[in-house]
């Protein structure tokens, strides 16, 4: 069968679940946090307050800060250890939403969720095109990585 | 922010007649060479996995099934996915990039990482490496 990286990707879920057996992984290395919890309640808790805050943080950042849009600039800037906070759509591929939290897992990045779908979020970036995952290398004015990265 | 394709990690081949083979960073080119103006790195992989050995197997079937043919390659990073396992094995003195100028010491090379690889397996140790990616 030709491998597609989909395939692959799918069982790196079993790499995550396998884990707990595997005797010499590197100590360094942090076991795998769960994957995201559903925020089907706590959206409903998630005031429009808070949801605004995002909002004007990103909106910071895009303005004094630097930040790349899109996939594969985002595992780029996760490969170089330049991401310092990603932020994922809700409408993202599964597969691909779990390749870029393996890959934030294993650089010790936080990962935002985002409440909205692409669309949202490119608006929340002031494009005109969507956006389904950004990585903000730089916060510049903001505070969007000291307040942000409590939310896995 | 902090950096994990480094020498010793475990990585899985993407692409290319190696796609889906599990593979070990020898060394890191972060920034790319002359050549290959992009970040890549220096590989050793398992390009044939041993068979599952059985108790019942005599010692010549355990030595015949526990052979593993590696692979020596300079991979783009795009092309590699990292996990989260390292494998600790000295690889760096038999491997270089040189060595994949000629392809006698392509094979030197490749003979040498065979032997330090199928020593490791037979300890037991790291049997995630050694079992065959499935998809």
């Amino acid at each position: 069968m030709k491998l597609s990286k989909f395939y692959v990707c799918l069982d790196f879920r079993a790499l995550i679940a396998y884990g707990a057996t595997e005797p010499s992984v590197a100590a360094a290395v942090p076991p795998c946090p769960p994957l995201s919890q559903p925020t089907t309640m706590v959206a409903s808790k998630k005031t429009k307050k808070t949801h605004e805050s995002i909002n004007n943080r990103l909106a910071l950042v895009m303005k004094s800060g630097k930040y790349t849009l899109g996939y594969k600039t985002v595992l780029k800037s996760l490969r170089s250890s330049k991401g310092k906070l990603i932020i994922i759509a809700n409408n993202c591929p599964p597969l691909r939403k779990s390749e870029i939290e393996y890959y934030a897992m294993l650089c010790k990045v936080g990962v935002h969720h985002y409440n909205g779908n692409n669309v949202d979020l490119g608006t929340a970036c002031g494009k005109y095109f969507r956006v389904c995952c950004l990585s903000i290398i730089e916060p510049g004015d903001s505070d969007i990585i000291k307040s942000m990265p409590g939310d896995h | 922010m902090v950096k994990f394709l480094k020498p010793n990690k475990a990585v899985i081949v993407l692409q290319g007649r190696y796609a889906g083979r599990k593979a070990v960073i020898v060394k890191s080119f972060d920034e790319g060479t002359r050549d290959r103006p992009y970040g890549h790195c220096l590989v050793a992989g398992i390009k044939k996995y041993p068979s599952k050995v059985i108790r019942k197997d005599s010692a010549k079937k355990t030595a015949k099934k526990s052979r593993v043919k590696c692979f020596v390659k300079l991979v783009n990073y795009q092309h590699l996915m990292p996990t989260r396992y390292t494998l600790d094995v000295d690889l760096k003195d038999a491997i270089s990039v040189d060595a994949l100028q000629t392809k006698d010491k392509k094979v030197a090379a490749c003979k040498a990482t065979k032997a330090r690889l199928e020593e490791r397996f037979k300890t037991g140790k790291n049997r995630w490496f050694f079992t065959k990616l499935r998809f």
